[in-house]
């Protein structure tokens, strides 16, 4: 089984890659055909990418959320979900061009870590497990379409009027309520994260709230989708200035998975 | 306006809760990013002098129970409070207004769409609730739908989640008393200053076949000797199962090694004690010399130059680190293997009997449920916040009998506009709105 995940990984990587460069082309040549099939790509990417995971967890004999690698394939599993949910919700095909390159980043930070299978110590064998880390895939996925969204918004003063770009890409306004409706749904999740974290905490550790780094930088992650929250509901701190916070948003989630890990060593430290 | 009004509103006001969040967000970085719960040397030998005395002076090793950020967030707590205070009026009339037809009626909706033969269908493609039907005070026919009036105090809960969380954890932190009990099967130990007593009844590590650890259980009777054993409780604790018992939460926390350390003087048995690895054994009839029994391993290995270590965890090769006192002065430090013993003057010390001790954690936290509802409480809020989106739609018969129908919708924007354009039969591509070409305004 985890062969046939490893070759999975493989194939998915290079659905991802194509279906980036198809994005990319479909803007250089101006043809929607390909953008269709770029979508296409990045749906068979996205099947074979949830074959892998659950090829995975059937070799691993339990939910493959435990370490790096796993939460990295599964935080660009959670990217390419929410992203197409939002192509086809919103029927814009131009956030895949924008996304793509973010879920092969991160798709390849996981290539780059160790797929060994690791027994999971005491602390980690809990049905709470399950709960915790896919609902941080959710918001992470979703916290990574408002970066794409904001950093759309952010260039969208720059494309021409009338050009193909500005036929493909939504108004301001309503950018920025898709924009808001991502990090609703991260927001959510993350406070769901944050608090199923919490209750299991709790059971193991005696703590419910430690202040441990990642602990904390999940908290300062919340705190500033909160505050991107409140400057769009105070007048004359929409659109630009919310984007902006988007942005920063997305730092700091980068930061709460890999920078805790690498720089502030603390009671997740095996995540 | 007075001074203290205006601080009031300042405090009561959205702008002072973004800058709060801002300030929470920024020591909560400093504070991760600081190692907390050093001291001075510490902090000395990795930061320069200046900024090492700097981290005590602003309480930045302790950033979390500092007096400032308990100050910050007493602010928020304030700031949370007052709003939703002065919104509930607002909030409740507010919820009125938008089951009412007439407060509809007297606006124009964020979109309108005129003409239409029949309005039912838009409603219906809209899927909102059957509608009222009435007649305008100029006489007129008109139809009224409103849904997720909850979803208008979304906000308001999640506040109050916020409230209930931070007025948990910090009852909790003032109150909760936690203690630790640690030993080996057979040990009775007291709990802090409880009054109940801890006996270990049996403590198992389960390992795989690869050596890692499965799970550690231990098994545990607490008792309250003044009660009588009749009132003595059991349970069995291992990681992630912790046990309630008596109002207080055990947890089996850690675990380590034991030896027993016999001490005979001259050949007779003089003394004998199981030890925890990390604790010390003082010699009972000589009380300056003191047998520190630093390190267990149970499969000893060490090559030329290296730290002892353990090749696995089972009792293959067992080895203890020790080091010995007299007089507080460190007189010697070794390794001992199973089969040795240590000669100091008329003394002998062997160690022997490695078993696992376990460390168990007992809490108690009134407030625990508080905190986690006040989690629960928050989720519920941006839930009805996020996905509980309030929207009316109504629709007025003109003179000609056509209709002209209205949306209005609090968080749907140009979203939910399109929907009832789309709804109404019009392309969202023709219809130029007003709203369309959103314009920053200067920051």
């Amino acid at each position: 089984m985890l062969q046939i995940e490893n070759a999975l990984f493989t194939i998915v990587m290079l659905a991802y890659f194509a279906a980036m460069i198809l994005y990319f082309i479909f803007i250089a040549v101006k043809k929607d055909a390909l953008a269709r099939t770029a979508v296409i790509l990045q749906c068979a990417g996205f099947a074979l990418h949830t074959a892998a995971l659950v090829c995975r967890g059937v070799g691993a004999g339990r939910l493959p959320l435990t370490n790096q690698y796993e939460f990295a394939t599964c935080f660009a599993w959670g990217l390419c979900l929410v992203s197409l949910a939002f192509i086809f919700r919103y029927r814009f095909t131009v956030l895949g061009a924008f996304a793509a390159p973010v879920i092969f980043l991160i798709i390849g930070y996981a290539a780059m870590q160790s797929r060994e299978v690791r027994e999971l110590m005491p602390a980690l064998r809990s049905n709470w497990l399950g709960f915790h880390v896919s609902t941080a895939i959710i918001a992470y996925g979703a916290f990574g379409v408002a970066f794409v969204l904001a950093l759309i918004f952010l260039l969208r003063d720059r494309v021409k009027a009338e050009s193909f770009l500005d036929q493909h890409i939504p108004n301001r306004e309503k950018l920025d309520v898709i924009g808001y409706r991502s990090v609703s749904l991260g927001l959510l999740f993350l406070t769901f994260t944050i608090v199923t974290g919490a209750i299991w905490a709790e059971r193991a550790w005696g703590s419910y709230w430690s202040w441990d780094p990642k602990e904390t930088w999940s908290l300062v992650t919340w705190i500033i989708y909160a505050i991107y929250l409140h400057l769009r509901i105070r007048r004359g701190w929409q659109g630009r200035s919310a984007a902006i916070f988007a942005v920063v948003g997305f730092v700091c989630v980068i930061f709460t998975y890999i920078g805790v890990n690498t720089f502030l060593p603390g009671i997740h430290s095996y995540a | 306006m007075s001074a203290v009004r205006k601080i009031w509103k300042f405090i009561s006001s959205m702008r002072f809760a973004i800058a709060l969040l801002a300030v929470l967000a920024v020591v909560c970085s400093v504070g991760s990013l600081i190692t907390q719960g050093q001291d001075y040397a510490w902090y000395a030998q990795r930061y320069p002098e200046r900024t090492a005395a700097l981290i005590l002076a602003l309480h930045l090793d302790d950033a979390f129970h500092s007096w400032w950020f308990i100050l910050i967030n007493a602010f928020l707590c304030l700031n949370l409070l007052l709003c939703n205070v002065l919104r509930l009026p607002r909030l409740i009339a507010r919820t009125r207004a938008a089951a009412d037809p007439r407060s509809a009626l007297r606006t124009a909706g964020e979109v309108r769409v005129e003409g239409l033969p029949a309005p039912e269908e838009a409603l219906r493609r809209l899927r909102m609730p059957k509608p009222a039907r009435g007649t305008t005070e100029d006489g007129r026919a008109y139809l009224f739908a409103g849904k997720h009036r909850a979803g208008l105090w979304g906000a308001w809960v999640c506040h109050l989640g916020i409230l209930m969380l931070i007025a948990g954890f910090s009852l909790g932190q003032m109150t909760r008393e936690t203690y630790v009990v640690y030993g080996v099967p057979g040990q009775t130990r007291p709990i802090g200053d409880t009054g109940y007593l801890l006996a270990i009844d049996d403590f198992r590590v389960d390992l795989r076949e690869d050596d890692t650890v499965e799970q550690y259980t231990a098994e545990i009777t607490v008792y309250n000797p003044a009660a009588g054993a009749d009132s003595a409780l059991s349970a069995a604790l291992s990681v992630n199962n912790p046990a309630s018992l008596f109002g207080m939460k055990f947890y089996q926390n850690s675990t380590g090694w034991a030896a027993t350390v016999s001490v005979s003087e001259n050949g007779e048995p003089l003394q004998e004690e199981i030890v925890c690895a990390g604790e010390y054994l003082r010699v009972s009839d000589k009380p300056d010399l003191v047998i520190d029994f630093n390190a267990f391993y149970p499969d000893y290995v060490q090559s030329p130059g290296s730290r002892p270590a353990t090749a696995s965890g089972r009792l293959n090769n067992p080895a203890y680190l020790y080091s010995v006192y007299y007089q507080e002065q460190m007189i010697g430090m070794n390794v001992l293997m199973a089969d040795e013993a240590l000669t100091i003057d008329d003394y002998t010390v062997a160690f022997s009997a490695p078993q696992s001790y376990t460390l168990i954690q007992i809490k108690k936290d009134r407030f625990t449920s508080l905190a986690l509802a006040g989690g629960l409480v928050t989720m519920l809020g941006l839930l009805l916040a996020f996905y509980i989106q309030p929207s009316a739609v109504w629709a007025v018969q003109s003179e000609d009998g056509l209709w002209t129908l209205h949306g209005s919708s609090r968080k749907g924007g140009a979203l939910f506009r399109e929907r009832v354009l789309r709804a109404a039969g019009v392309d969202p591509a023709n219809h130029k709105s007003e709203n369309e070409d959103m314009k920053d305004a200067p920051n």
